[in-house]
């Protein structure tokens, strides 16, 4: 069976994959993403605050994916569980790395001026700080969705959702007619969705930038 | 790279970024105490490898694996548990997965950093462009994908897994290496020609010494990044630890899966730890930030 006619006829089970692989890690980005801005603006200000959070995250992801798979089925089980617990926890290093690094690189003076204008210590995260970090936090994000993209593939291996599951079948079926289509869908698949999301932070980013300190 | 952060001005003293990771030095803590960072005498150079740094790590994993050891020693396993762990079949496993680490690095290393040499330099660089597109598809494929695509093509073997490792490791070693003889000041290199220093005799003497902070960081990146793809070796028949963790899953036996995840994190911790030791070792003295 050649690569089309394999799509054409497993299109149904390779939509679901994909939408559940693109579900899975956006849904784990959102909960990386809160949790990482809060973890930088709670530790931005703080010489070992920081240190600390960045040297945990950055273990963190030095961790193998299928070892903290591993250590975490024991805990959670298999499934769904395992996938987002390991997904969020690596997306969040980017995300604080770079919170912190674009919340220190406000101009002290803006937020003086802010201050002086009467600002309440939450107007001025808000409303000065965020936005002018705003860029790095948002390419922070870009880079943790590409990672969790691979990783959610290994993901599957653990009964997880997603494309992995159409690799994993490729290779537990090596030799068979259908083991070269299976991997290559999974993996193309895995691509386009990257790709995909990717042009979609470039979007978000002409929405949401503010126009003061776009490029 | 998109730039990731603002000014390097702005950046607090004791900070320094490669790459978009900000680093700290763990001496100096500017923002706690203003006075304390002022006052070591000038003209001593501080340490650049602390104690901290020194035994940290090494102490926490030691006492990790040592509390795994009683742990798989008392616990009781049967048969099929025992299988997968007796007969030397763990150190089998580690040994494996360190010979798969270094040789995939050692190829990545030969590969790498004449490939981003050769970009930087006059004339190749018009391809620059094109391998940075491939470099952005290639970063988006999924290790395991790429691995399982090979496997298929060359065979299962710890070959096919060392070819998708380099493959995979290749760009972050790549990329730092031209970032980092692209940020060189043209200037300095200007100056070195002017004095009558030969291209390679440049390259060698003034480029290449000026990358290597960045060069450096992109190899400890390979490493770690080989450490966690060689776990994806099994699914090719090319063993290491992953072969643990998946035969702990497939029967479904928590101490082999435990062990192997624990055995692979403390690998990674390790090579971690000693790339960033090699890195602060071969940093020039001349680059580093007071």
């Amino acid at each position: 069976m050649g690569f089309w006619d394999y799509l054409s006829s497993r299109h149904q089970q390779l939509l679901t994959d994909a939408f559940q692989h693109a579900s899975a890690v956006f849904q784990c980005m959102v909960i990386a993403t809160v949790l990482g801005i809060l973890i930088g603006v709670v530790s931005y200000r703080s010489g070992w605050g920081s240190g600390l959070a960045i040297t945990t995250t950055s273990t963190i992801l030095t961790i193998p994916s299928l070892a903290m798979i591993g250590l975490l089925i024991p805990l959670v089980g298999l499934g769904v569980a395992p996938t987002v617990v390991t997904l969020t926890l690596y997306g969040l290093l980017p995300i604080v790395r770079n919170s912190i690094v674009g919340l220190r690189g406000v101009d002290p003076a803006l937020v003086d001026a802010a201050k002086g204008i009467g600002m309440s210590r939450a107007a001025r995260m808000l409303r000065v700080e965020l936005p002018l970090a705003w860029p790095p936090i948002l390419t922070g994000i870009r880079v943790s969705t590409q990672m969790l993209m691979g990783i959610a593939a290994i993901a599957a291996y653990a009964s997880g959702p997603g494309l992995g599951n159409e690799i994993f079948r490729g290779i537990a079926s090596l030799g068979s007619a259908n083991a070269l289509n299976e991997v290559l869908a999974g993996t193309l698949g895995i691509v386009v969705l990257a790709l995909l999301f990717d042009a979609a932070y470039v979007l978000i980013g002409r929405l949401t930038i503010p126009r003061g300190i776009r490029v | 790279m998109t730039p990731r952060s603002p000014a390097p001005a702005e950046r607090p003293p004791g900070e320094h970024e490669v790459k978009g990771h900000a680093f700290r030095d763990e001496l100096s803590d500017p923002l706690a105490e203003p006075e304390e960072a002022a006052s070591p005498a000038p003209g001593r150079p501080a340490r650049r490898i602390t104690w901290r740094k020194l035994v940290l790590l090494p102490t926490v994993v030691a006492v990790v694996l040592v509390l795994t050891y009683f742990w798989i020693t008392n616990v009781h396993l049967d048969a099929i548990a025992r299988n997968s762990i007796d007969n030397g079949n763990v150190r089998l496993r580690v040994w494996q997965h360190v010979k798969l680490t270094a040789i995939s690095t050692f190829w990545v290393l030969i590969i790498a950093i004449p490939l981003g040499i050769a970009l930087t330099r006059r004339g190749v660089s018009r391809a620059a462009p094109l391998v940075t597109a491939i470099a952005n598809i290639g970063q988006a494929t999924p290790a395991i994908g790429l691995l399982a695509l090979l496997v298929i093509w060359l065979g299962i073997g710890p070959g096919t897994a060392i070819v998708g490792m380099v493959i995979y490791a290749v760009l972050p070693v790549l990329s730092n290496t031209v970032a980092g003889l692209k940020a060189i000041d043209p200037q300095l290199v200007e100056a070195a020609r002017g004095i009558g220093m030969s291209a390679p005799g440049t390259l060698g003497k003034v480029e290449l010494p000026l990358a290597v902070p960045l060069i450096l960081a992109g190899v400890r990146t390979a490493l770690v990044l080989n450490v966690g793809t060689a776990t994806l070796a099994t699914f090719g028949g090319g063993g290491g630890l992953g072969d643990l963790i998946t035969s702990g899953i497939q029967t479904q036996r928590m101490p082999v899966l435990v062990l192997g995840s624990i055995l692979t994190v403390a690998l990674a911790l390790l090579v971690d730890w000693l790339a960033s030791l090699a890195e602060l070792a071969l940093t020039p003295r001349g680059l580093e930030v007071e």
